[in-house]
């Protein structure tokens, strides 16, 4: 660095010379000296200062840059990625067909001890017993004091009740997370969605695992943690409530101990609607019976799992396979002189009835006449009676995507002689499910194509092999229309929905195998509607239903099983968006609510 | 080296002082704590009460603050620079043995009429201490070890305090200000390359360490590292705030949607809506260009901080207004860093809008040097 000398000799010499003040040289390069230095200062400064001011420019660009970035992003929930934060393994939600929830998770806690980290053991148990008045305060304090290291008090617990556990305030209280399956809706469709349960259980976390309905049946699916998507199925939330509502107010007019409601989309076998009363709250399943009839508990699915003797529900299946072959068609005069001998067997109508040796093939369904199906029988022939049943699906187990299903299989009797033949015709001594004569109705009424039963919602539907020509599948609609017009189902009609069926009364098989309960039934009412476009199956079963409003008990289907399904039709068709072809008349007089 | 001594003669007296203030500074300070209390006032759902109100208050004394100390001398202020850093210095002390806990740290000592947090105040006293430390010190010696060991010692001292309570954000600020401070007063590149290299290389040791067989720190002790900076892998625990101020700025869109009309805050998504994470409201209720303008404000203010300093001659009033406009800078920042998910959240309130009374008497009060630095600066020749 030259520095400019203060005094230059010279210089002052020479001012000297001149008689100047050398003095003002030396002010002179003083001034010159610290403006030099106050330069090199700034300089720097100023370079300095451009560092920062470019680090600072660097800074507000990227901030203005993220804020453009972020304004013209969509805002979207981010989704846990971290292990130690995820949540393990959300069991999948359940929708009805529309997406309403049936089932889904619920975040709560369970609450175990570790003994050895307690500080006032006897304390501990007598607060947790004032939150939880279901423990055992001795026990507790005998599990506390043993030489257990750990043991769980309760698997699940409410806010407060944690809260409450939490003050009590023992080290040696702790929780641990529970996903738990939450059922919103109670107990409807408690026998579809089944039910859940914990399996493994962690501190950390517990398996949920399905234990009854869909739940087990679709465990796998559920709990597939790659699998983001509910299961969707084919139930329709609002036609489920309304059934149910119906059913129990049947079932409680009509003095009956159980029922059984299944609605089936005609074409695409998905079923819509499926109670079996009485039913129980699937978030807190009721234990298993265990000893006696498990068909009284709860828990048993009458739909599915109840094999009853349908009755003459089955006489349609036996006139279609007649025209089928081509052995009648619905003018044809049969014989049903009654009683009619086979053997050792005396063929009767119901109450002793004789409709005569001239009966057309459509009286016989309208008037129920078992004589007049068992000559069509005898003419089909045992052999392909069961072809054509095994076809209709009553040979087995129903393939519905319940856990319950494949146990519950047909009765059917050991051989099939040419009484079984003819019983079977008019649906005696041969026990199937509501499910299976939903299915079997579905498929011979729908136009003749066979339908599979589903629980699953289905988007595209195709049909299935044939069963009987469009023509007789039109025929049988139109005698299951007479029957509800001028026959045994006269209760059924709902104005406006065309509604045909069938009524199949049974007597209920004693328990000791001996013959049959005379004022035991079970009542069915099958019933397809609209007649014209056939679009759903009903099927509606009362188990030892009997009206008492007559003179005497009345214990046939028509008299009970039917005016609960019309009820049920009355309620669910607009539901389903069925429009009534005629105005909707007054209410009748017979209208069955629940309340 | 300070030239004041000969150029005092031309700085303004009396209460003609008023009209040689920084009045820029002065109208953009008052305009962004406007903007904070609008937001205030939305946040609030539409009322004055809790928080626009008793924060207008604040401002209106702190402003009175500001204009008292920009009318009192830069001389007598560089003269109390040591004894202002060692009476926050004492302070923090303080804090650490009677304070009050609050949100899980120890911050407040209790006054009675307001609450005091050291912490705050320590920001800007350590500005004051390095000014007046590069002022009085030969510009020779500026890189010299002993001479460098002896402001690192002043930063590191109440950051220790500050850590210890724990506070990281002030950390952050007090170790980059005072870092700043000592890179505009000339100190050697080589420091700082130095410092920087070792951080980073720390950081990668630790980083590549792991699950080999040395690793240096605990597993456990990784993933909190990783949940601190990337908050979104754990958006219900610790990326809570960031995860709900995300989904504010990305639905607040260009424009927004409208003042009052804020969901996110509103709705009580956003813990914090009223202090650290206030700008997300902004964001949501004015949009990208709501957002924008204030960024522009607070570069405005710093540009005209750097302008006075730049115009002063005077070495400490220059670093002091540097000091101050960097220290404002990094509450913005790492504020809206932070809120923005660039970096963590170290809780550091957006300086001016965030409700709170230290931090604005605090902001104040340092503007007020900068102002005196600005009235009192040397003039002609």
């Amino acid at each position: 660095m030259t520095r400019i000398p203060l005094r230059p000799l010279a210089r002052v010499l020479r001012a000297r010379d001149r008689g100047e003040n050398p003095d003002t040289i030396e002010r002179e390069n003083l001034r010159l000296r610290h403006e030099a230095m106050r330069d090199r200062d700034r300089t720097r400064a100023e370079g300095r200062l451009l560092v920062l001011s470019i680090f600072f420019f660097a800074v507000f660009a990227v901030v203005g840059a993220r804020m453009g970035l972020m304004a013209s992003s969509a805002g979207s929930e981010p989704r846990a990625r971290a292990g130690g934060a995820a949540i393990t393994a959300q069991r999948a939600d359940i929708t009805d067909r529309n997406g309403r929830v049936l089932a889904t998770n619920l975040s709560t806690f369970s609450l175990y001890a570790q003994p050895p980290h307690m500080v006032d053991k006897e304390r501990a148990a007598r607060e947790l017993v004032k939150i939880f008045p279901d423990l055992d305060e001795k026990r507790l304090v005998e599990d506390f004091t043993g030489s257990r290291k750990f043991l769980w008090i309760k698997k699940k617990l409410s806010p407060e009740q944690k809260q409450a556990v939490h003050d009590i305030g023992d080290p040696g209280l702790l929780f641990g997370p529970r996903e738990m399956r939450l059922y919103p809706n109670g107990a409807l469709a408690a026998h579809v969605l089944g039910g859940a349960s914990f399996g493994r259980e962690g501190v950390h976390s517990a398996e949920v695992i399905g234990i009854a309905g869909v739940e087990k049946a679709f465990d796998g699916y559920l709990r597939d943690p790659e699998n983001g998507s509910p299961l969707r199925l084919s139930i329709d939330m609002t036609v489920q409530t309304a059934m149910r509502q119906v059913l129990w107010g049947g079932m409680r007019l009509m003095n009956a101990k159980g029922a059984a409601g299944i609605l089936m989309d005609a074409h695409s076998g998905e079923i819509i609607s499926m109670v079996s009363l009485p039913d129980f709250d699937p978030n807190d399943r009721p234990r298993p019976l265990l000893k006696g009839d498990a068909a009284d508990s709860p828990l048993f699915n009458r739909a599915v799992q109840g094999v009853y003797e349908l009755g003459s529900t089955f006489k349609i299946f036996t006139t279609a396979q007649a025209m089928q072959l081509g052995h009648v068609n619905e003018n044809t005069l049969v014989d049903a002189d009654a009683p009619m001998r086979w053997g050792r067997f005396r063929i009767k109508e119901f109450e002793n009835k004789n409709y005569g040796p001239l009966l057309s093939v459509t009286d016989v369904i309208v008037k129920s006449s078992n004589v007049g199906t068992a000559k069509m029988a005898l003419q089909i022939g045992g052999e392909r009676q069961q072809d054509f049943l095994r076809k209709l699906g009553f040979f087995d187990a129903t393939p519905v995507e319940l856990v319950e299903a494949p146990g519950a299989k047909p009765l059917l009797p050991p051989n099939w002689s040419e009484i079984v033949t003819i019983t079977a015709s008019y649906g005696h001594g041969f026990s199937a499910s509501p499910l299976h004569l939903a299915t079997a109705y579905s498929s011979l009424l729908n136009g003749g194509t066979l339908v599979t039963p589903t629980l699953l919602a289905r988007d595209k539907v195709e049909p299935g092999p044939r069963i009987v020509s469009e023509r007789i599948s039109r025929v049988s609609r139109e005698m299951l229309r007479a029957v509800v017009v001028r026959g045994t189902a006269s209760f059924g009609e709902v104005p406006g929905y065309e509604v045909g069926g069938k009524t199949g009364t049974a007597n209920k098989p004693k328990t000791d195998g001996r013959g049959y309960h005379q004022d035991k039934n079970i009542n069915t009412f099958a019933s397809v509607f609209p007649v014209s476009d056939p679009r759903y199956v009903l099927v509606v079963t009362l188990d030892e239903a009997s009206d008492n409003t007559g003179p005497k008990p009345r214990r046939t289907a028509g008299w009970t099983a039917v005016p609960v399904a019309a009820e049920v039709v009355r309620r669910t068709a607009p539901l389903l968006g069925l429009r009534p072809k005629i105005e909707p008349a007054e209410a009748s007089a017979l209208t069955l609510t629940s309340n | 080296m300070s030239y004041l001594e000969y150029n005092v003669k031309t700085v303004p007296t009396g209460l003609s002082k008023i009209l040689y203030l920084n009045w820029p500074l002065l109208v953009l300070i008052t305009a962004i704590a406007s903007v904070g209390f609008l937001m205030l006032y939305s946040v609030a759902g539409g009322s004055l009460s809790p928080w626009a109100e008793p924060q207008m208050k604040r401002f209106a004394l702190g402003v009175a603050v500001m204009l008292t100390i920009a009318m009192v001398p830069i001389w007598f202020w560089r003269n109390m620079a040591g004894l202002a850093y060692g009476v926050s210095l004492g302070l923090l002390l303080l804090v650490e043995f009677f304070g009050t806990t609050g949100m899980g740290a120890q911050r407040w000592i209790d006054l009675g009429f307001m609450r005091l947090q050291p912490s705050e105040l320590t920001k800007i006293t350590l500005v004051m201490i390095l000014a007046a430390y590069y002022d009085w010190l030969d510009v020779k010696k500026t890189s010299r070890p002993l001479w460098v060991i002896i402001p690192v010692i002043l930063i590191m001292l109440p950051t220790y305090l500050v850590l210890r309570q724990p506070d990281l954000g002030t950390a952050i600020l007090l170790v980059t200000g005072g870092g700043i401070v000592m890179f505009l007063a000339g100190v050697s590149w080589w420091y700082f390359i130095a410092v920087i290299g070792a951080g980073v290389g720390l950081v990668s040791a630790v980083f590549t360490s792991r699950g080999t067989p040395w690793q240096l720190l605990k597993d456990y002790q990784y993933r909190r590292i990783d949940t601190f900076l990337d908050p979104s892998s754990d958006p219900l625990g610790a990326g809570y705030h960031i995860t709900q101020s995300k989904i504010a700025l990305g639905s607040g869109g260009w424009t927004g949607r409208g003042y009052m009309q804020g969901t996110q805050s509103r709705l009580n998504f956003l813990p914090e809506k009223h202090t650290d994470f206030i700008f997300t409201t902004l964001a949501e209720e004015f949009g990208f260009v709501g957002a924008f303008s204030l960024l522009a404000l607070y570069a405005l203010i710093i540009f005209f901080c750097a302008v006075s300093a730049m115009q002063n001659r005077d070495r400490f009033g220059s670093l002091l207004t540097l000091g101050v406009g960097t220290t404002f800078f990094l509450f913005f920042a790492v504020n809206m860093s932070m809120v923005m998910g660039l970096a963590p959240v170290v809780g550091v309130p957006l300086p001016l809008v965030s409700y709170g009374g230290s931090a604005m008497l605090v902001l104040l009060m340092a503007f007020g040097f900068a102002q005196s630095a600005h009235v009192h600066r040397p003039r002609g020749r």
